[in-house]
């Protein structure tokens, strides 16, 4: 208590101090102490008057020798800009790397093509989890796994300890990227293992915890326009943490950790604005709408334009503030970006009503431009915004949806759709919860566009490890090439087993969310992986039994149960004798005899206590 | 000049690919009705495993195959979908001829030869579950095969042998050796079968967990341990499925075992009852472990039906055949459409099939209690029917 006081009293004493010596030209600085820290904003208007912002951060932590444990008595932790939560749960762990993905909406891929950053920072609806963990063997990396996902749970405010064994796999040859990281010590393995949990809600919950890892901890630089109302308001949302160890292979073996978080958003800029002018959606006036003259027009009747094309678009406008400043202590200024088609677009920086321009619409925040602290913002201008620098086609379209009716059994369909002029070599990963009993046997691969096709001319490889009740999803990896300008469909069936009733979640009605597949697209001539993909999320409804039965149940199942019983024993013990004899011997020995005697038993005493 | 049995044997293969030909999808519909087909006996689960097999993927580790090694393998060795339809309507032919050749044997009844074996060949349950080509039919032909080797034949050695593979095959039957010994004349004899049950059997095991190579014994869970312990929970016409979706976790494992000693609960106590009429009482413990086996068919109650014609004599003495004739069509005509109504259209709940299991529970129960009072009625009788005599039980 007194120390933190103490602490605070000094702080203070040494914000004023600094604040009073503004006018003295950074004393001390040395540029060696600027902390290795990158943030940069790329905006690219897409079509449809939609726009993608791209938010990227990168760090680096101190270097640390990998031979000396964290637990050791000389041991000492050093963080500057780094965030101090992580590693010592990577140390804890063991865990190499983790990647975490937050994401939500629909990434239009026809409208928008490739996804940002070649798909690899957008995770599957909901939250998705992998890492690399060193470990002896695999029980014990599951441990690691267990306790990484649980402490992230609490470090994000996510669903994630719900991580089990039910929802662990360990691919094999997806998630690709991941798998080149040190040994430190040769007896032990890296366990590739990875988890996704499609039902999550993705809120500012997850993005609060998020931002305060960054050093600049939404105070000032880029991070300072990041604001859950704005960002999970957008089409599609994706938030992407990925942590690494990078160690130098020269005689000191050093190591460092490496952190990547990215925030990425497409949104609809007319309703993201629209939203600023009215917050409560109420329909508009006659006025204001937008009618189209050309059609019969009056006051009943309005027959609705398309969305302006001419723009001026402000970055506080979208975000309802400026950006408050430079990040004011990295080695690299803060870096806004536009990737627009310039015959019809511009971008200018404003500062204090002073307005910037670059040749390649890249702007720079410096620390110290901005002295009157009303923050920079950024213009996006435009005369026709249907006209947009060229979206990166996608190099192969993914539909997953689920077939069949009734609730017991069903299947699986799974389109792809190459538009190029060659064939796409990808690798297709799909988990399936085990309550999901697939039939492997019923796969099936048909074409709408050649009629001759080989199921092993599509699927070169094909790993497939079964579902086990309660311990682990079954896992599907299959290596597909698929042939230039066709469209493949795979199919499969499967049965849906049903839960004890206490394994229903309370809304069992509402069915259940199953992985989204991720698709790996390689090159056709390295093999590494050039793009990646996830496909929807599907919900699966699974028959429910009668939530409000047990005991009905326990009680009519064990009559049934004792009746039949009970008769067959009488059946087989009971002597068989004719009714007449039976009528004598019950005569002589049946209750009614008994109750007869008793009866004449109390008359007997009676009588005698009368006499 | 052929005999009586190649005729009905050659009617039953011909019924049963006549049906397959004239509908050909109706192997899938039925393979996807609950009253035909179960986890543990489906065809899609057995096809399954073949492919799993001829991709050298593990057969056994967990998933949907619940069908034994070696079955999987004999049927792996069939290419062709109308190879696989001829080996089940010879089966069900093969089965047709034994009860011919059985019903032989007993001279004193008062039935045409022919016809146990003509009821098997038009029995609808019988006819449909080997359409479906539920795996049901390999432990029926075991069973069958083993009563036919004692009574036809008196060869011990085999027919003990095929109490094993019908063991093998589905666990449960296993039990039947206690009524097969009941029906042998001598100790030696007894104990003889009893050694070359459980020597046959430990080949079969030891040969399946040759054949799978390095899966080592994973395949006694997935095949045994699920039947027993009744993994994998799917509505089915047994009493066993509601109840535990509906137990409390805790009680589940107690539970399971009281079913499990149920099963065995009147195995014996037939077979010492109806020491006198052995073979009664190795069918009476067909229709037992039929009523409380973990995953039932239509399939296992068509085959105990099969051999009631063979008990003529006792028809006179049912106290409520209409009754139980009457439940029993209930249940199975109920149970397709409460199954639709809860699963496809919604618009019942699954207490609807609940109940027609219930129903069908009783059904056979009443069938059951009506052959065990008329066999000890007949008893009483001395064989000689008197049905004017009123007797009762005290």
């Amino acid at each position: 208590m007194i120390g933190s006081l103490a602490y605070c009293i000094l702080g203070t004493l040494l914000v004023g101090a600094v604040a009073q010596d503004t006018t003295v030209p950074q004393i001390g600085v040395d540029d060696s102490l600027w902390y290795p820290y990158d943030e940069t904003l790329l905006l690219k208007p897409l079509p449809n008057n939609d726009l993608l912002l791209s938010f990227t951060f990168q760090l680096q932590s101190e270097p640390f020798d990998p031979a000396v444990s964290s637990h050791s008595f000389d041991a000492y932790e050093y963080y500057t800009t780094f965030p101090r939560a992580i590693p010592p749960l990577l140390d804890s762990t063991a865990t190499r790397q983790f990647h975490l993905r937050f994401t939500r909406g629909f990434w239009d891929a026809l409208s928008w093509g490739q996804l940002p950053h070649g798909g690899k920072q957008a995770g599957a609806s909901g939250v998705e989890l992998w890492s690399l963990v060193q470990a002896a063997d695999q029980e014990q990396a599951f441990q690691n796994w267990k306790k990484l996902a649980n402490s992230l749970s609490g470090l994000f405010c996510s669903s994630l300890n719900f991580v089990d064994k039910s929802r662990t796999t360990f691919p094999r040859r997806s998630y690709a990227s991941a798998s080149a990281s040190p040994l430190f010590n040769d007896t032990e393995n890296l366990y590739l293992m990875r988890a996704s949990l499609p039902n999550e809600p993705i809120c500012t919950e997850n993005l609060t915890p998020f931002i305060k890892l960054l050093p600049t901890r939404g105070h000032s630089g880029l991070t300072s326009l990041l604001d859950g109302h704005k960002l999970f308001d957008s089409l599609w949302n994706s938030i992407s943490l990925d942590i690494t160890t990078v160690c130098t292979e020269n005689g000191d073996s050093l190591c460092h950790y490496e952190m990547e978080a990215h925030v990425d958003m497409a949104t609809h800029v007319p309703s993201a604005l629209a939203r600023n002018e009215r917050p409560i959606p109420k329909p508009l006036d006659g006025n204001s709408l937008r009618c189209d003259m050309d059609k019969p027009f009056d006051s009943y009747q309005c027959f609705p334009l398309p969305d302006p094309s001419e723009t001026h678009l402000k970055l506080s406008q979208l975000f309802s503030k400026p950006i408050k400043n430079g990040n004011l202590f990295a080695n690299r200024p803060t870096k806004i970006c536009a990737d627009v088609d310039r015959s019809t677009w511009t971008a200018h920086l404003s500062v204090d009503d002073t307005i910037y321009s670059t040749h390649d619409n890249c702007f720079e925040l410096s620390n110290d431009q901005n002295e009157s602290g009303s923050g920079y913002d950024f213009i996006l201008e435009s005369s026709d915004t249907t006209q947009v620098s060229p979206v990166d086609p996608v190099p192969i379209h993914v539909g997953r949806s689920l077939t069949g009716n009734g609730q017991d059994r069903g299947g699986i369909r799974t389109a792809f759709h190459n538009d190029n002029d060659t064939p796409v070599k990808l690798i297709y990963f799909e988990s399936l919860p085990w309550f999901v009993r697939v039939y492997l046997s019923s796969l099936q691969i048909t074409s709408t566009t050649s009629s001759h096709l080989h199921e092993d001319d599509i699927i070169t490889d094909k790993y497939y490890l079964q579902a086990a009740d309660r311990q682990r999803p079954a896992h599907l990896e299959f290596t597909m090439l698929i042939p230039a300008h066709s469209d493949i469909v795979m199919t499969y069936q499967f049965d849906k087993a049903l839960l004890q009733f206490a394994e229903y979640p309370p809304d069992a009605n509402h069915g259940f969310e199953i992985d989204a597949a991720v698709i790996t697209v390689l090159s056709p001539e390295s093999e590494e992986p050039v793009y990646e993909t996830r496909t929807s999320t599907l919900l699966l409804s699974l028959s429910t039994p009668d939530f409000s039965m047990p005991y009905n149940v326990i009680i009519l199942t064990s009559t049934i149960m004792g009746l039949i019983f009970g008769m067959l024993y009488n059946l087989m013990v009971k002597r068989i004798v004719t009714v007449d004899e039976a009528d004598k011997i019950m005569l002589n020995s049946g209750l009614k005899y008994k109750l007869l005697k008793l009866k004449e038993k109390l008359l007997k005493t009676k009588q005698t206590k009368i006499d | 000049m052929v005999s009586t049995e190649f005729k009905v044997a050659l009617g039953c293969i011909a019924t049963r690919l006549a049906v397959m030909c004239l509908f050909p999808s109706l192997q899938q519909q039925l393979d996807k009705s609950v009253e035909f087909s179960t986890p543990v006996t489906s065809f899609r689960s057995l096809q399954e495993g073949i492919y799993l097999l001829r991709n050298n993927i593990q057969v056994y580790n967990h998933g949907v195959v619940h069908h034994p090694p070696i079955l999987v393998l004999f049927l792996s060795l069939f290419d062709s979908d109308k190879l696989i339809s001829i080996i089940y309507a010879s089966l069900d032919g093969l089965i047709a001829y034994q009860l011919t050749k059985m019903t032989k044997v007993f001279k004193n009844l008062k039935v045409q030869s022919w016809l146990p074996g003509l009821l098997y060949a038009v029995n609808p349950l019988v006819l449909l579950s080997c359409v479906s080509r539920s795996s049901i039919i390999f432990t029926n032909f075991a069973i069958s095969s083993s009563l036919y080797c004692i009574l036809t034949e008196g060869n011990v050695i085999l027919s003990s042998v095929m109490i094993s593979v019908a063991g093998y095959l589905s666990f449960y039957p296993l039990l039947l050796l206690i009524p097969l010994l009941g029906m042998l004349k001598s100790w030696r004899q007894r104990m003889f079968s009893v050694i070359v049950s459980i020597l046959s059997l430990l080949i079969l095991l030891l040969f399946s967990y040759n054949m799978l190579g390095g899966e080592s014994w994973s395949f006694l869970t997935q095949v045994y341990g699920s039947i027993i312990s009744f993994q994998k929970v799917f509505p089915n016409l047994g009493l066993w499925w509601y109840f535990f979706i509906e137990m409390f976790d805790t009680f589940i494992p107690f539970f399971k075992a009281v079913f499990n000693i149920f099963i065995a609960a009147f195995i014996t106590p037939f077979t010492l009852r109806y020491h006198k009429q052995p073979f009664y009482a190795f069918i009476l413990c067909i229709g037992w472990i039929v009523l409380t086996k973990p995953y039932p068919s239509l399939g296992d109650a068509g085959f105990f039906f099969s051999f009631l014609p063979f008990f003529t004599p006792l028809f006179g003495y049912l106290r409520y055949p209409i009754i139980s004739a009457l439940l029993f069509l209930h249940a199975i005509v109920l149970a397709p459409i409460f199954y639709h109504l809860w699963v496809v259209l919604g618009s019942g709940n699954s207490n609807f099939f609940y109940a027609i299991s219930l129903v069908y529970a009783l059904a056979l129960a009443s069938i059951l209690v009506d052959l065990n009072w008329a066999m000890l009625r007949i008893e009483y009788d001395n064989g000689v029917p008197n049905f004017k005599l009123k007797v009762t039980q005290i």
